[in-house]
């Protein structure tokens, strides 16, 4: 309980950060912060003319199925990238003010969320222009997001607290993440994989959180609600799990950045 | 009441050990390969079984010569790193300022870093917005406070940090070697800021090396002579005894 009591006096900070991770991030490029549309928009781009060419059987409307995947996962992979480094680029703070060291994943985690929901505009006008319109079932993105969010706090909590000791962890990430990438039904749907690698497909979570907006948005039907409660409650306990592992591990930061 | 609230810092038998290590291992390849070679690690102990009892109003300076602790027991009061063996307690809210401008962001105004620098020590937006025209105009910097803070010049940029810092309005103040910064007269105004605080009952320590400061403003000083207390008490028989035993 004290940690949250701990946030909330340091709520301005954690406000003060996440606008700064936000505002920061193309601080100094020449179109700013329309890179957070032109990114998404170019790597669908890329893939949207790429898969089509290797996977023959695509799905129809197939850049809105690709976004509906490839914008969470954008939100979830540059989410660990930054948690990856937080600690070591605020090194310098770190050692020499105490605040709560949870500020910082959180506020990667949180600033990721926001440029997330920022690019959903992205999702919608595909959505909107490409014929199939916006329907009810945006009310449950919300859950999807929470679901997401908490999922992604609870690894970042671990990852940014074990690079401080393990920089290689930083190197393995790009790797476990490009692998993780295609273990995810993002350029391709979940019931084209042969049923032998389903397996791979039913432990990641990412999959339940990709189904979800997919349903949302593409299929527009009520997302499969079931995995997404058990994914809110296991990520519950993994935050927490996550959490003392971070407490444990922070008490050593100011010596070891 | 009870002894813990009329203590605002109690160090109990605190020790803290470093480990040097003269050639680090950071990645798990380095790690691997160093647990075949002597991993050239050595122990340092900086504090061995400091206890320290400073009451609410208490103005204590810790003075010793270089490699004495001094810092690493203020580091330890703040929380940035944590003891091997023993306990810290401290009452009240505390501000350390170890470094000027921590954390300020060269690319920001000098208003921002101030929202900034202030909710690191843990104040809301709306204690900040009460506090900024008093932090303005202590800091001197008038037209100059909505410039990046990479333009500022160094006098400049510790005035905007030091404002900040003792305007945050701490029941203790931690402070770290940083006076001897700034023209004569920011330093007499630091000096009046730090005198004004300890009229309304506030505790700080200081850690200097200028024992005319000391002198001035604590009423007692610790003496830290290679990770023990050497001596404890009034400061000018503390003071007299070190610069005795230093000459």
């Amino acid at each position: 309980m004290n940690v949250f009591k701990n946030l909330y006096k340091y709520r301005e900070l954690l406000k003060t950060n996440v606008k700064k991770e936000i505002r920061g991030k193309y601080k100094n490029s020449f179109l700013g912060v329309l890179w957070s549309f032109l990114n998404p928009l170019l790597q669908i781009a890329v893939y949207a003319i790429v898969f089509p060419l290797i996977l023959r059987n695509t799905q129809e409307n197939y850049v809105i199925f690709l976004c509906c995947g490839l914008i969470p996962w954008t939100f979830f992979s540059t989410a660990i990238t930054r948690s990856a480094s937080t600690m070591i680029e605020n090194g310098n703070i770190i050692k020499k003010v105490y605040f709560p060291r949870e500020i910082l994943p959180i506020s990667v985690v949180t600033s990721e969320a926001v440029n997330f929901i920022i690019s959903t505009i992205i999702i919608m006008a595909f959505v909107i222009f490409g014929g199939l319109g916006i329907t009810k079932y945006i009310l449950f993105y919300p859950l999807v997001l929470l679901a997401q969010y908490i999922i992604v706090l609870a690894i970042s909590f671990v990852i940014s607290s074990v690079t401080v000791y393990f920089r290689d962890l930083q190197h393995l990430i790009g790797v476990a993440l490009q692998l993780l990438f295609y273990a995810t039904p993002i350029v391709y749907a979940a019931d084209t994989i042969p049923e032998g690698f389903k397996w791979v497909l039913d432990i990641n979570p990412m999959t339940y959180i990709i189904n979800g907006y997919r349903a949302i948005f593409y299929e527009q039907q009520t997302p499969d609600l079931i995995p997404i409660f058990i994914l809110i409650g296991v990520g519950i306990l993994c935050c927490v799990i996550g959490y003392l592992i971070f407490n444990k591990l922070q008490k050593g930061f100011a010596e070891e950045l | 009441m009870s002894e813990s609230n009329e203590y605002k810092i109690i160090v109990d038998n605190v020790y803290k050990t470093f480990n040097v290590y003269l050639d680090k291992a950071n990645t798990i390849k380095e790690k691997l390969l160093f647990l075949f070679s002597r991993n050239k690690k050595e122990k340092r102990e900086v504090l061995k079984g400091i206890n320290l009892k400073i009451k609410q109003g208490e103005v204590v300076a810790l003075i010793g010569t270089n490699g004495s602790g001094k810092s690493t027991l203020l580091k330890l009061m703040t929380q940035i790193i944590y003891p091997n063996k023993g306990k810290i307690t401290t009452n009240g809210k505390l501000t350390s300022l170890l470094e000027l401008g921590a954390g300020f962001h060269p690319d920001f105004s000098g208003r921002e870093n101030i929202y900034f620098n202030a909710s690191i020590f843990g104040l809301t937006k709306k204690e900040i917005d009460k506090r900024i025209d008093d932090i303005i105009e202590f800091s001197e910097l008038g037209q100059y406070i909505d410039n990046p803070v990479r333009t500022y010049s160094s006098g400049m940029y510790m005035r905007l940090a030091f404002s900040v810092a003792i305007n945050v309005d701490a029941d203790i103040l931690l402070i770290d070697e940083i006076l001897s910064v700034g023209d004569e007269h920011f330093q007499n105004k630091c000096y009046n800021k730090m005198r004004e605080l300890k009229e309304q009952g506030k505790t700080m320590v200081f850690v200097t090396h200028n024992m005319s400061a000391v002198k001035e403003l604590c009423d007692r000083t610790v003496w830290l002579y290679n990770g023990i207390i050497k001596m404890d008490g009034n400061t000018n028989e503390v003071v007299d005894a070190y610069v005795e035993a230093t000459k």
